[in-house]
């Protein structure tokens, strides 16, 4: 057809067998995509994250702990917070330890008055009244949870979805 | 020799089994099916007790068991969080003999992660990672393939331990799938996508129990089939490469010319005599049927009947049913990860993610590392082996044991006490002490030594000694709270409710 010299590396050969290379990747790499994809849940059938725990008067002053949600509820006054009782470490139910005499202690800057401590029953972390980890291996301070009052019933919602400060109170 | 055609049909379906001369045991291998696999002649050195203790051959035969137990036990179990744990109880009480099925696969998975290390450690120990003088020999890459079938071994382990349901199950997944949280930036990710969810639920249980009954063993199974195929294609057992040392230093005396034949066109030398120093002759070797077969046999059968005595005398556990409301205190996970669980006890990142991954890519590397072609099949490869081999054992527990004595005495968090950031936290710990202090040695040794088989085998021998005393320090030693208790020390009384 013409005098061209063809570059001998690009013949149609060698063309089309990268084209069949990259198709059986594309291939490969899609099958692979599906699968994973299917793998990973678009709906959920989990408990909600946000829910009622009751009414705020019926919640004893001090703490509470509620074992179905892992959460212990802390009354002060008239004023509430809530903190997970889920180990930052491994993800163990942490147990609340009361103390005879309450403390004041400053932690991370913060004055807090402190009732007991969390233990963790599987590698031994201790968090102050707080949940801020103080010994063992948990690498956070245990998270706090929002709390808001429900506008139908006034009952108490936690939404474990939610972290928030420790400056946080819902004054009922 | 009784070259006669076999008559009845027990003899033509026994013959390859109990061949009557060299020359039937030789077509036997050929002829049977089952007998295809093995050699024509096996060294004597191969069959002697001390070259391989049998312990893959035993790991083998454990996991053939668990397969015919796990399949029989497949049609009792449902796997759903609502019937899962009752029909357990089921197999336990209400069907017939279920109770030995189920004990059957527990002590034999026990067994299996107990024989593949032990397997490890011999294969390593007698230098049987190495090439040797075998041509076109990849045993580098069967040691290689040896390791992930290891760490397969022990998936199929951790993803059975959930299937119970019960509290033992959840608790232990629960830590083992946190750790996978502790990758750093993937970890969540990680955790959400082995759980099926945010916690562990129904498609937890699902996905465990596919990868349990189909996708790990299946690959297992490829696995061993090619782990097997190339111990053939490498020649054998290591020790055989000592034979064919032997018998290159010792040639046959040539014989005597007294004849002139045809064959000299073809063949050197001054006879038909065919000088080749790797073949196995009457004086090294035996035929592979009956007397491979037959120890195999008792190996399979002890194997067999030892799980089966096991199993009489060791109740299976069955806790109360899967509760997310109670921690039992102390949570633990079995026995082959306590060691890491101690470790994790240090930092989650270091004790659960990178020394693990370190440990697995260290064994992989190992015949990579260590190349010197020496004592192939000979345990420490010699004496000044062994002394370092020692020196390893001691080096192990004494670093192991100052490093939990420092976790346990000295808390990095009340050492640093001003300092808040978890990433100084996850590296400077008791955990990466002893990462440091096992690399030293491994250093310290190959400059000392100028050998890296030697320091390969201090460091090997020091890991193993750790991982032992850790396992048991997790395992014993640890009470509520995860606080230590030495073994005459009771533990406090825990209230369990249910």
């Amino acid at each position: 057809m013409n005098d061209k010299k063809q570059n001998p590396t690009q013949t149609r050969r060698t063309f089309l067998g990268r084209l069949s290379v990259g198709f059986i990747g594309l291939s490969l790499f899609s099958g692979l995509w599906v699968v994973l994809k299917s793998l990973i849940p678009n709906v959920l059938y989990e408990p909600p994250k946000r829910f009622k725990i009751g009414d705020p008067n019926h919640f004893q002053s001090g703490v509470s702990y509620l074992e179905e949600h892992k959460l212990y509820i802390f009354k002060q006054g008239n004023s509430f917070f809530a903190i997970s009782g889920v180990c930052t470490h491994l993800g163990c139910t942490v147990k609340f330890s009361p103390f005879n005499q309450e403390k004041q202690i400053t932690v991370r800057g913060k004055e807090f008055t402190e009732t007991g401590e969390f233990l963790c029953p599987c590698h031994g972390s201790k968090f102050h009244g707080e949940g801020t980890n103080y010994a063992g291996p948990a690498p956070r301070p245990l998270k706090w949870h929002r709390l808001d009052l429900a506008q139908d019933d006034g009952q108490l919602i936690v939404d474990i979805a939610t972290e928030v400060d420790r400056d946080f109170r819902l004054v009922v | 020799m009784n070259l006669l055609p076999k008559t009845s049909i027990l003899d033509k379906l026994l013959w390859p089994w109990r061949p009557e001369s060299n020359r039937e045991a030789g077509s036997a291998v050929v002829s049977s099916f089952l007998l295809h696999w093995f050699p024509h002649r096996i060294s004597l050195r191969s069959l002697s007790l001390m070259s391989s203790m049998y312990l893959g051959t035993i790991t083998l035969t454990l996991f053939i068991i668990l397969t015919v137990t796990g399949v029989i036990l497949m049609f009792f179990y449902v796997p759903s969080v609502e019937r899962a744990y009752w029909s357990i109880k089921d197999i336990e009480f209400a069907i017939s003999f279920g109770w030995l099925l189920r004990r059957l696969h527990r002590v034999t998975a026990h067994l299996m992660v107990a024989f593949a290390f032990l397997h490890m450690f011999r294969v390593f120990l007698t230098g049987a990672y190495k090439a040797g003088s075998m041509v076109r020999s990849a045993r580098p890459w069967n040691w290689v393939m040896g390791v992930g079938m290891l760490v397969l071994t022990l998936l199929l382990s951790f993803t059975g331990y959930l299937l119970p349901w019960d509290q033992l199950a959840y608790w232990a997944i629960t830590v083992g799938t946190n750790i996978a949280a502790s990758v750093p930036l993937m970890g969540e990710q990680i955790r959400q996508f082995l759980l099926g969810g945010t916690e562990i639920g129904q498609n937890t249980l699902i996905r465990f129990y596919v990868l349990h009954v189909f996708f790990l063993p299946i690959i297992l199974f490829a696995l061993t089939a090619w782990h097997m195929w190339r111990i053939r294609k490498d020649g054998g057992l290591a020790v055989v490469d000592q034979v064919r040392k032997y018998a290159a230093d010792n040639p046959p005396e040539i014989p005597k010319k007294s004849k002139t034949y045809s064959i000299l066109g073809i063949a050197k030398g001054t006879s038909v005599a065919v000088n080749d120093p790797t073949t196995l002759n009457d004086g090294n070797s035996v035929p592979s049927s009956p007397f491979l077969t037959t120890r195999l046999l008792l190996v399979v059968l002890s194997t067999l009947a030892v799980s089966i005595i096991l199993s009489i005398v060791f109740q299976a556990p069955l806790e109360a049913a899967a509760n997310p409301e109670v921690t039992p205190n102390p949570a633990k996970a079995p026995w082959y990860f306590l060691g890491l669980q101690e470790l994790v006890g240090y930092s989650a990142l270091m004790g659960g993610v990178l020394i693990p991954g370190i440990a697995v890519l260290g064994l992989a590397s190992i015949p990579f590392i260590d190349r010197e072609q020496k004592g192939l099949g000979l345990w420490f490869t010699d004496s000044r082996g062994r002394n370092f081999g020692l020196l390893g054992f001691a080096y192990g527990l004494i670093a192991t044991a100052f490093c939990v004595t420092l976790a346990l005495l000295l808390p990095t968090r009340e050492l640093f006490s001003g300092i808040e950031s978890q990433f100084f936290f996850d590296f400077v710990n008791p955990a990466s002490l002893l990462l440091v202090l096992f690399a030293a040695l491994f250093l310290v040794v190959s400059k000392v030594s100028k050998s890296t088989r030697y320091a390969s085998i201090a460091t090997f021998c020091a890991f193993i000694i750790g991982f032992l005393l850790l396992t048991y320090i997790g395992t014993a030693l640890r009470g509520p709270n995860w606080d230590f208790y030495w073994p005459w020390q009771a533990w406090p009384h825990h209230p369990i409710t249910y």
